[in-house]
């Protein structure tokens, strides 16, 4: 009483103006991130194997797969990711039976424009000496689409 | 004749700091009393209960993260502990101390944001950033476990995703031996402060009757001295190994819910420090088929959440996705006594009061 407490108070707040400061100048200094981060999605487009284990893991519908296939192969043609509805769970990674898709260290995924958000991570077409004319009017249409 | 001041009503909300959220309460106003209080909930609904029903068993478990998100591994662990249940499923021990860990550790970073919050609303803003500055740590310390800071989704059907990686050993003990410092500081801060204890102090009592009139759970009735903690009363997961004291208030007031929560922070700190040395290494997850499909029938689990007993009822119908899912919510179910408890305290004390009951509003409205 009579103040004590406010005096108590007072003489931790001045030990810690004293002491060590807790936080970095963002902009310029970044922090590391821990090596499990749930930072951007990146895949590996050589590992997938197209299978959409992780299209059906996810509890929002986020992914969205396209593949066609190449000879006995499915080939990766498009993968997107609707990173706006993203609860970034890591269900996909952990279901990925390759290893493919991984979270980054990328924290940085604002835009300017909502329509920039989705993540395009693969957009390719499968290769041409294996593919018969009808495939490539099949794949060029759904392009037009996404 | 009789003379009287006309009461009027005063909106608090939805938007207000001390809201803690997108909360608010109609108040009728005699001068300065509380005649009525209608407090209006609703404004964060998601329906996570509807969503659930679409999703599988795993699918469901980072929604419900997004309830109490300031102990999110709480809200992992209650229901993946009814799914259990219902599959009749044997947890491995290491599994079993990891949730207890990061659990607790959870519950501390919840109890942390309380008592700074609680400073904030009642202008000591300063023992808000020694508190976050504090939670930090803890959430550090669940990013390199889970990879998130909040939303982590890391229990499952069975076990946890992940073990501990190497660097959290040393950073957990860290944290562990300065625990008892930071809560010193906070006491210091506001548990001895003269003006904090004025506007805490015999306010907003709850008697230990109404309190179980009205379901109470958690801080907010231990407050009124009924000692009512799962964790000792009804032990679950592996809490009857731990040698752990449950703090008990006296007069029910705001000051005794505030200032058990610091001494809360430091009993889960033994706990922690307990579970270290006493987990073993071993298999993280039971032997649980890829696609989990509990059999037909209904279940109800109940675990002691940071902010009082946090259920889960979960239908079966034997399919991939639940049938059914309600969680009782003790933010919601504690939130329900405020309106008669702030009758008769004045409209500073009605920011202290709600304050102390400590709600989460995503886990308010699901």
């Amino acid at each position: 009483m009579f103040g004590k407490g406010l005096v108590k108070g007072l003489k931790i707040t001045w030990k810690r103006m004293l002491g060590k400061k807790q936080t970095v100048k963002y902009p310029f200094t970044k922090i590391e991130m821990f090596p499990r981060f749930h930072g951007r999605f990146v895949i590996d487009p050589d590992k997938c194997i197209s299978c959409g284990l992780c299209v059906n893991a996810c509890p929002n519908k986020v992914i969205q797969l396209e593949k066609q296939k190449v000879g006995t192969k499915q080939y990766l043609t498009k993968y997107t990711m609707k990173i706006e509805y993203c609860l970034f769970c890591g269900l996909c990674v952990e279901v990925c039976p390759k290893d493919a898709i991984n979270f980054s260290e990328i924290i940085d995924m604002n835009q300017y424009r909502r329509e920039w958000v989705t993540l395009k991570m693969v957009d390719r077409d499968a290769p041409v000496e294996t593919i018969d004319d009808n495939a490539l009017i099949d794949s060029s249409s759904s392009h037009k689409e996404g | 004749m009789k003379t009287q001041t006309q009461t009027y009503s005063l909106n608090l909300g939805p938007q207000h700091p001390s809201t803690h959220g997108v909360f608010r309460i109609i108040l009728e106003l005699d001068g300065e009393f509380v005649v009525k209080a209608t407090p209006v909930p609703g404004y964060l609904h998601r329906g996570i209960e509807k969503l659930a029903e679409a999703r599988t068993y795993t699918q469901v478990i980072p929604y419900t993260d997004r309830m109490d998100y300031l102990a999110g591994m709480l809200m992992n662990w209650g229901y993946v502990m009814s799914v259990e249940k219902l599959m009749s499923l044997e947890i491995p021990e290491r599994a079993e101390y990891i949730r207890v860990i990061v659990g607790e550790l959870s519950r501390i970073a919840s109890h942390m944001m309380s008592v700074g919050a609680l400073g904030a609303d009642l202008g000591a803003l300063t023992a808000f950033t020694y508190t976050f500055r504090d939670r930090e740590y803890v959430m550090d310390l669940l990013e390199m476990t889970s990879g998130s800071r909040m939303t982590f989704n890391y229990m499952r059907v069975g076990g946890v995703v992940k073990d501990f990686p190497p660097e959290f050993y040393p950073a957990l003990k860290h944290f562990l031996s300065e625990l008892p410092g930071m809560c010193d500081e906070y006491d210091g801060l506001l548990t001895g402060n003269e003006i904090f204890i004025a506007r805490t102090k015999n306010i907003g009592i709850i008697t230990p009757e109404m309190g179980i009139n009205y379901s109470l759970s958690g801080p907010t009735i231990r407050g009124s001295g009924v000692n009512l903690d799962l964790r000792k009363t009804r032990p679950y997961s592996i809490y009857d190994r731990f040698d752990f004291q449950v703090p008990l208030g006296e007069n029910g007031d705001c000051y005794d819910r505030f200032r058990l929560r610091i001494e809360e922070m430091r009993q889960s700190g033994k706990i922690i420090q307990q579970a270290l040395e006493q987990i073993e290494e071993g298999p993280i997850m039971a032997k649980v088929p890829k696609i989990i499909k509990p059999p037909v029938g209904d279940v109800y689990t109940e675990i002691e959440s940071s902010k009082g007993i946090y259920g889960s009822y979960l239908v079966s119908d034997g399919s991939t996705k639940p049938y059914r899912i309600h969680f009782r919510r003790p933010s919601f179910i504690n939130l329900g006594y405020l309106g008669d408890l702030c009758k008769g305290w004045k409209l500073a004390d009605v920011i202290a009061i709600l304050g102390s009951i400590d709600i989460v509003l995503g886990e308010v409205d699901c």
